[in-house]
C-alpha cells in the first residue's frame, strides 16, 4: 500500500515506473531499492506489496520464466506470462500463507509487434489494460492518464505523461517517493533515467548504457 | 469455600458494561412510496403493508395523507415518526390557515418540512417524505426528502424498500434515460406524460415491487391531485378502470381552490 | 475488506425471448470504489448457442472461466458433442458444490438454446442461475445477478414481457441493463450484450454513463 507504480503503453513501447522506497510502517530504510524485475528479453514487472513476499514471488516468477525459456527456446509471451502469474497468486490465495504482492507486467510481444500491460493484484485480479497504476498511484494519478494517455503514443508522450504522473504524487502525497523507471520495445529491456531532460534521445544515442541485466540472456544456439 | 469462588462480576470492570442494555428508538416499518407529476396533475403513491422483520404487524397502514387542496403527502421508513411528522405538519398547517385565510401552497409546505425535519437535526424523524401536488402555476410537482431536510423538486421520486427496484424503472420510463428520439422526433420532456400512462406506470412498479420484495404488498393506495378545471374523464370514466380499482374524490378541505383530489385502491398481492 | 462479492463490482442478466435468449454484462472492474478497467468482459461463449456470465470477485472469475474451459472440452472430447445449456448448468454448479466450505465468490448465469433432438424436437430457450455454492434456478422470464441485483429485478419486473422476437428481446435487455447499472456505483462503465437465435448470435457493444 505504501508503493507506487504506473505502467503506460504506447505504439511501440511499454513503460514501467515504480517507486523505489524500502521499509517498515513509518519508518523508510532505503530509497535506492529496485522494484521493477525483468523476466526476459522482453517482459519484465514493477512489483510492491509485502517485504520479503515480493522479492520470494519475484524470484520464483523470474526462475520460471526463465525455465520456460530454457525448455522451449521461445520465451513465454505477455498474454501467456500474464495468465501464468496470475494463476499463481490465485492459487496462492487460498492457500495457508497468500503472496501479498501487486504488480503490473509489461512485455512487448515480439510476434505481432505490440506493447502490452497487465494489472494484476495479490487476489489474482488482472485486468488487461493501456496505462495502470499501482498503490497510491492509483488515488492521485489514474485521472492524469485518463486526461493525458491517447492511442498510439511516441515514447517522448509517454515519458511526458509519467512525468505527469510523478509530479501529481510527489505534490499530493505525504511520503516523498524516488523513481525507477524501464522501458520495453522490440529491442528489449532498457532502462530510463528520468533525471535527464531527455531519456529517450540518451536511450537511441546510447542504447548500451541503458542496458538491463535480463535474466540469463539467450545463449547463442550452437551452429 | 468462598476462598475459591469466582470473584463476584460487579468487582470486573469490564463486564459491568456487558450488562447495559442499549435502548433502540428506532424500527424499520418496510413498504414503498412513490409520486410522478404531470403537466397539470400528480399522483402520489404508497403501498399499505407495514412490517417490521418478516412479521407483518397490518395489511392496511397508510402511508399516503391529504394535506390541503392541492398537497399529499407520503412517509416511508419508521411508521410511527412518519405518523407523527404528518401529525405536526396538519397542526402547523390548521395554524397557517387560520391565520392567513388559505391553505398553504406545496412550496411553502416543502419548506416547512425542511425546516421541522432539519430541527430534528440530533434525533432525527426516521421518515423519507415524498411532497406531491399542484404548483401555484397549476402544473405537477413533486418534492422529495431525506430524513433531516435535504430537499428537491423533481418529476418523479421512489422511496422504501423497493426504491432501488422501482427508481430504474422510472428514470427508464419518465426521465427517458438510455433513450435516444427517433431522427426528426420530438424530444422527449419529462413530466409530460398523460395520466392514463403514469397511472400505468404507477400500478406497473408497485406489483413489479410487489413481485420481488417481501417488504411490499397487500394493497395500493393511488392520489391523483388535478389542477383546477382539467378534465377528470381519464380517471373516473369507467373504461378507464383496472379490475378491483376503485376511485372515490375526497371532498375539497379548504374554500376557494378547485383542485380535485381523487383517492385510487387496488389490492396487490399478500404473499 | 468488505464482501468479496462487492469488491470488484459488476452485474449480469438474461432473458428469454420467442425462440431466442439474450445475456448482457457491463463492463467495469474496480477495486471497491476505484475504477481500474473497463473493458472487464463477464460473459463467455461455450460455444454458438451458448453463454455464461461471471459477476462476482474478479479473481474468480477467470479461475472459474478457466476451470470451465478446462471442463467443457474435455466433455466435448469424451462425448464427440456440443454440451447442453442444462448439462453445463450442472456442470457449474457442480463445480462451484465442490468448494462448498470456501467458495468461488461468483453467481453464475446461463443463456442458451438448446438444440432439437429425437426425444425433445421443440426446445425452449433456456437460462439459470446459481448461488455462489451451486444452488440452481431455471427461470422462465429472466436471470439476474451482480451487484446491481436488485435494480434488474425491478427494471426487468417493468420492461420484460413474454414471446419477444429477437430484436425487441435486444431492446429489453438492454435497457434493462443499462437502467439498473446507471443507479448502481459498482456497475456499469460500458456494456455487452449478445442476443442468441437459431441461425446466429448478435453481439453489440452499448455505450453508456461512464460515471
Amino acid at each position: 500500500m505504501g508503493d507506487c507504480s504506473f505502467g503506460i503503453t504506447g505504439k511501440d513501447f511499454v513503460i514501467l515506473a515504480s517507486d523505489m522506497n524500502a521499509g517498515r510502517g513509518i519508518i523508510k530504510m532505503k530509497s535506492d531499492e529496485n522494484k521493477i524485475r525483468a523476466l526476459g528479453p522482453h517482459l519484465a514487472m514493477a512489483y510492491g506489496g509485502e517485504t520479503g513476499d515480493t522479492e520470494q514471488f519475484t524470484d520464483y516468477v523470474e526462475r520460471n520464466m526463465r525455465l520456460y525459456h530454457i525448455r522451449n527456446h521461445n520465451a513465454l509471451l505477455p498474454p501467456a506470462a500474464s495468465a501464468w502469474i496470475r494463476r499463481q497468486l490465485a492459487q496462492s490465495l487460498r492457500s495457508r500463507k497468500p503472496y501479498a504482492v501487486n504488480l503490473l507486467l509489461g512485455g512487448f510481444d515480439t510476434t505481432t509487434s505490440l506493447p502490452h500491460l497487465y494489472w494484476i493484484d495479490y487476489l489474482g485480479t488482472k485486468a488487461d489494460i493501456p496505462y495502470a497504476a499501482h498503490g497510491f498511484g492509483m488515488y492521485v494519478a489514474l485521472s492524469t492518464m485518463d486526461k493525458w494517455w491517447f492511442e498510439g503514443m511516441p515514447k517522448e508522450k509517454g515519458v511526458e505523461l509519467l512525468r505527469k504522473c510523478i509530479n501529481e504524487v510527489q505534490s499530493r502525497i505525504v511520503v516523498q517517493f524516488n523513481f525507477n523507471c524501464i522501458l520495453i520495445d522490440a529491442d528489449g529491456v532498457h532502462q530510463l533515467d528520468l533525471s535527464a531532460s531527455d531519456p529517450i534521445a540518451d536511450l537511441s544515442r546510447a542504447p548500451e548504457k541503458a542496458e538491463v541485466e535480463v535474466p540469463n540472456p539467450i545463449i547463442a544456439a550452437p551452429a | 469455600m468462598a476462598l475459591f469462588a469466582p470473584p463476584p462480576m460487579y468487582a470486573d470492570p469490564t463486564m459491568a458494561a456487558d450488562k447495559q442494555h442499549a435502548f433502540n428508538p428506532y424500527s424499520e416499518n418496510g413498504g414503498s412510496i412513490l409520486a410522478i407529476a404531470g403537466a397539470d396533475f400528480t399522483v402520489i403513491a404508497g403501498d399499505t403493508r407495514q412490517s417490521e422483520g418478516y412479521s407483518i404487524q397490518t395489511r392496511y397502514a397508510r402511508k399516503v395523507w391529504q394535506l390541503t387542496d392541492r398537497c399529499v403527502i407520503a412517509t416511508n421508513g419508521f411508521a410511527a415518526d412518519g405518523n407523527n411528522f404528518v401529525k405536526r405538519i396538519k397542526q402547523r398547517l390548521e395554524w397557517y390557515e387560520h391565520a392567513h385565510q388559505k391553505q398553504m401552497s406545496i412550496k411553502a409546505i416543502a419548506r416547512l418540512t425542511q425546516t421541522m425535519l432539519y430541527g430534528n437535526r440530533f434525533f432525527p424523524y426516521f421518515a423519507y417524505v415524498i411532497l406531491g401536488g399542484i404548483d401555484e402555476d397549476g402544473t405537477g410537482a413533486v418534492y422529495s426528502f431525506d430524513p433531516i431536510g435535504s430537499y428537491e423538486r423533481e418529476a418523479c421520486r421512489a422511496a422504501g424498500a423497493a426504491q432501488s427496484l422501482i427508481q430504474p424503472f422510472l428514470d427508464n420510463q419518465i426521465y427517458f434515460r438510455n433513450q435516444t428520439p427517433a431522427p426528426g422526433a420530438e424530444p422527449f420532456v419529462p413530466g409530460r406524460l398523460p395520466l392514463s400512462t403514469v397511472l400505468g406506470l404507477v400500478i406497473d412498479s408497485f406489483t413489479s415491487a410487489t413481485e420481488r420484495e417481501i417488504a411490499v404488498g397487500d394493497g395500493l393506495e393511488l392520489y391523483v391531485v388535478m389542477k383546477k378545471g382539467r378534465t377528470t374523464d381519464d380517471l373516473v370514466g369507467s373504461d378507464n378502470l383496472i379490475k378491483n380499482m376503485q376511485v372515490q374524490e375526497l371532498g375539497a378541505l379548504g374554500e376557494g381552490g378547485s383542485e380535485r383530489t381523487f383517492l385510487v385502491s387496488l389490492p396487490l398481492k399478500r404473499d | 475488506m468488505g464482501s468479496p462479492m462487492e469488491y470488484n463490482g459488476g452485474s449480469v442478466v438474461a432473458m428469454v425471448g420467442k425462440d431466442c435468449v439474450a445475456i448482457a454484462t457491463d463492463l467495469r472492474l474496480g477495486q471497491q470504489s476505484i475504477g481500474v478497467a473497463y473493458n472487464f468482459d463477464k460473459v463467455v461463449a461455450v460455444n454458438d448457442k451458448l453463454y455464461y456470465g461471471l459477476p462476482g470477485l474478479a479473481t474468480d472469475v477467470y479461475s472459474l472461466r478457466e476451470h470451465l474451459r478446462f471442463r467443457v472440452n474435455m466433455y466435448r472430447m469424451k462425448e464427440e458433442r456440443e454440451i447442453t445449456p442444462k448439462t453445463f448448468t450442472h456442470l457449474v454448479s457442480s463445480s462451484l458444490y465442490e468448494k462448498r466450505f470456501g467458495p468461488w465468490f461468483i453467481e453464475p448465469v446461463v443463456a442458451g438454446l438448446p438444440q432439437p433432438t429425437e426425444l425433445d424436437p421443440h426446445p425452449k430457450p433456456f437460462i439459470s442461475t446459481m448461488d455462489t455454492i451451486g444452488c440452481i434456478t431455471t427461470p422462465k422470464d429472466f436471470a439476474v445477478a451482480g451487484t446491481a441485483a436488485d435494480k434488474l429485478y425491478g427494471a426487468a419486473e417493468g420492461l420484460w414481457e413474454p414471446d419477444l422476437e429477437p430484436d425487441d428481446l435486444f431492446e429489453t435487455i438492454s435497457q434493462t441493463l443499462l437502467n439498473a447499472v446507471d443507479r448502481d456505483c459498482l456497475s456499469g462503465w460500458g456494456a455487452i450484450v449478445h442476443v442468441i437465435t437459431q441461425d446466429k448470435v448478435v453481439t453489440r457493444r452499448l455505450r453508456s454513463r461512464m460515471d
